[in-house]
């Protein structure tokens, strides 16, 4: 008896000893291999996962103590990024950084605790092997009930693949950086200008542009790329399979190497629940905008027996991606037209109008009436869309310059999601003051293809250090003609949209041309990580900083690097 | 798209005519779906006298779901249901028809674009604006409570013998995001 009482006592400290351990997530093991990349109409030789691009989907519950062996069968170093996980900065991925690489033939290793729940996504960090291939998804469960229901779900990854090479897509825009870009104006749209606006202030609208050295079709800098979700061209047609009446959840991930897609599926609403792997406050829509290294998650009811389209069109309209939503296997849906009514960057894309006019009603201004129109200088705004100005019912998207040619409208005429809209269902962090902020202006030159923050490109800075424990607040100042969606490593981004505790937490911060955004950082990962525009070529070409975080728990760091 | 003015109109026409008595709800909300059978077609049971109560059933809500989400009655059961709510945002226990709870969703949008419904308040001030004509947006239906986080109510509800029912909430986005539950006949 007493034995037997002895034996469960261990038993029970046994199972207690157990059970206090985090438990072990079936461990992954990943290759990176070279493999062909069949669009349909191109066969290319990319890199991949496990034999295939996209990789597969590694899930997750929070809680788990992540195991991935990555093995590279690559003739170059190559990397895995976790984009978005906050783990030891060891297992971040970032080669120089977190770790010297995994080089060819060799294994390495990520070991990490799962912390957090929601849709992320993995990458390579090395050269261009991401715009090459080498992405796949991510689904951690939480450990509690999601605050929303679906019957069933699917991870919709967005890639804009390209028939050439990252290296020589790089190399080209080097020497040429309009290379990829076919929707240069050409003497045909100057003599349809001329007819439509006047000799004069045709003319006086193409000098302001050539003294920029940019010109108004500059919103997608490498065009000619073929749309996929989860790696099949709008041919090949990647079908989600439904009941009616069901609610599907869909895991949108941007993986692209530069696009923006506008995504929408006609006849249905979506509701958007997540943004970049964080719960955010149900917001129902039309459409919305992905920038490239973002994440979506909406919840969908098709409610007919019918297929649906999934369309998603590049912000500069030059590429879509297509998928189809489907009650049964073999069925495509009817896919809309394309918009061709590309937008064209305005005088306050260039930060022309931005702040040297405050206060400007726009709106207000009956441009017909001005009998002289090319004498009014920039106030003169060439190519702007008035209509998109309407200052009357809807407020303009406050993320977008006042006047911008990037508004984005929705084909049905409704609700467009905006920044303003994100508010985080449960705050990660109380609000509190920043202590200092960060001031970071986006630049670059596209004459030369450089693109740098504060004017300095990343080779030539020096690391930013912030301290253990502080809060910080960084405002990027973009004054380049281009969205840049800019990611910080290891720590979570607060986007400051206007909704004080609410304001959303992300990984990836989109800010427009022109504009202005803040987020703020709460400094609770020691170690060194990344910081840069998530645009391949540009962050390739300088837009990228080294974060050094100083002080900390010396446990952390030795904990860390136990962990090797 | 009505105006807003003739939209708000409506609703408080239809509010007034129904007349509903409310119980210890703090605040109900111009529930559409709040109105008997003559009106939507569709008979969607009424408010129950306490003396016929023969079962609670407590309704905890959470963000942003029921818990539980299935209610199983008899046909012409009258029900107590005593709501509570313990989430951090505001939540609706409507009963009604899927088109009716529609219909409201964008009722209820208007609301919250109106400053009258916040995430986690209601602006009793604007609700009970006069609205020009001596009415406001206060009203009160007997098949729906609204309710602040932290706040309790009670609806008593008679069951019709048969009907597709469900119960939801209609605050934008919680009931697309399945916040809602079925009533289940036996």
């Amino acid at each position: 008896m007493k034995i037997e009482t002895a034996a469960g006592m261990l038993l029970a400290a046994l199972a207690v000893a157990v059970l206090s351990l985090p438990a072990m997530a079936k461990p992954y093991e990943l290759t990176v291999d070279y493999v062909e990349i069949d669009t349909g109409d191109t066969k290319t030789t990319g890199i991949g996962y496990n034999g295939s691009s996209p990789g597969p989907t590694l899930r997750f519950r929070e809680g788990e103590e992540a195991e991935i062996t990555v093995t590279n069968n690559l003739d170059e170093t190559t990397s895995i990024h976790w984009h978005g996980q906050i783990l030891p900065y060891q297992m971040d991925g970032v080669p120089g950084i977190s770790f010297p690489g995994i080089a060819p033939g060799e294994t390495f290793t990520y070991r990490f605790p799962v912390r957090q729940n929601g849709t992320y996504w993995f990458h390579s960090h090395s050269g261009f092997q991401e715009p090459d291939g080498a992405y796949g998804s991510i689904i951690i469960e939480p450990e509690k009930r999601e605050p929303f229901r679906f019957d069933r779900e699917y991870v919709v990854v967005l890639k804009d693949k390209h028939p050439h090479s990252g290296a020589r897509i790089m190399r080209n825009l080097k020497m040429m950086p309009d290379y990829y870009n076919r929707q240069q104006r050409t003497l045909g749209t100057l003599m349809d200008d001329v007819a439509k606006d006047g000799l004069s202030a045709t003319l006086s609208d193409r000098k302001d542009w050539g003294n920029m050295r940019m010109t108004p079709t500059d919103i997608e800098d490498v065009q000619g790329f073929t749309g996929l979700i989860n790696g099949m061209s709008p041919e090949q047609n990647w079908t989600g399979l439904f009941k009616p009446d069901e609610r599907v959840r869909l895991r949108f991930i941007n993986a692209s190497a530069m696009t923006y897609f506008d995504v929408r599926i006609p006849g249905l609403e979506m509701t958007v629940v997540q943004a970049d792997g964080n719960n955010v406050q149900p917001v129902t829509v039309d459409e919305f905008r992905i920038a490239v290294a973002e994440t979506y998650d909406v919840i969908v009811q098709p409610k007919e027996d019918r297929a649906y389209a999934i369309m998603a069109e590049s912000m500069g309209r030059s590429g879509y991606a297509f998928a189809s939503l489907a009650p049964r296997e073999g069925m495509r849906a009817e896919m809309p037209e394309p918009r061709t009514d590309g937008p064209l960057l305005t005088m306050a894309d260039m930060g022309m109008s931005h702040d040297n006019m405050p206060g400007m009603d726009h709106g207000a201004m009956d441009m017909t009436s001005q009998p002289e129109m090319a004498g009014m200088d920039h106030s003169n705004m060439p190519g702007m869309d008035h209509s998109a100005m309407n200052m009357g019912a809807k407020p303009a998207d406050p993320f977008y310059a006042s006047g911008s040619g990037l508004i984005p409208k929705a084909v049905n005429g409704g609700k467009f999601l905006s920044y303003a809209d994100l508010k985080a269902q449960k705050p990660r962090y109380p609000e509190r003051p920043a202590m200092r902020e960060i001031e970071l202006r986006l630049t670059g030159n596209m004459e030369r293809y450089v693109w740098s923050i504060n004017g300095i490109k990343y080779e030539d800075a020096d690391p930013i250090r912030l301290q253990y424990g502080e809060r910080v607040r960084f405002t990027f100042i973009n004054e380049t003609m281009m969205a840049h969606p800019m990611h910080l490593h290891g720590m979570w981004s607060m986007l400051d949209n206007g909704n004080g505790k609410w304001n959303p937490v992300k990984h990836t911060i989109n800010v427009n041309p022109g504009t202005t955004v803040s987020f703020e950082t709460e400094v609770d990962e020691p170690g060194e990580w990344a910081f840069h525009c998530h645009l391949s070529y540009h962050m390739a070409s300088g837009m990228f900083r080294k974060v050094i975080v100083e002080g900390g728990p010396e446990t952390a760091l030795n904990t860390n690097a136990n962990g090797n | 798209m009505p105006s807003f003015k003739s939209y708000l109109a409506k609703i408080l026409t239809v509010a007034a005519l129904s007349g509903g008595t409310v119980l210890v709800s703090p605040i109900t909300a111009h529930a559409d779906a709040g109105h008997n059978s003559v009106v939507h077609g569709a008979n969607i049971g009424k408010l129950g006298n306490i003396s016929d109560v023969r079962k609670t059933v407590e309704i905890v809500m959470q963000d942003n779901f029921y818990e539980p989400e299935k209610v199983v009655v008899l046909g012409g059961e009258t029900v107590r249901f005593v709501i509570r709510n313990e989430g951090e945002f505001v939540h609706e226990f409507n009963i009604g028809t899927v088109a009716m709870h529609a219909t409201h969703q964008k009722e209820m949008a208007m609301m919250v674009e109106h400053g009258a419904l916040e995430a986690d308040k209601i602006n009793m001030h604007m609700m009970e604006m006069d609205m020009g004509n001596g009415m406001t947006m206060k009203h009160d239906d007997p098949n729906s409570v609204l309710l602040e986080p932290g706040k309790t109510a009670e609806i008593i509800w008679t069951f019709p013998e048969n009907a597709e029912l469900e119960f939801a909430c209609n605050v934008p986005g919680h009931y697309e995001s399945g916040m809602m539950g079925q009533v289940k006949f036996q």
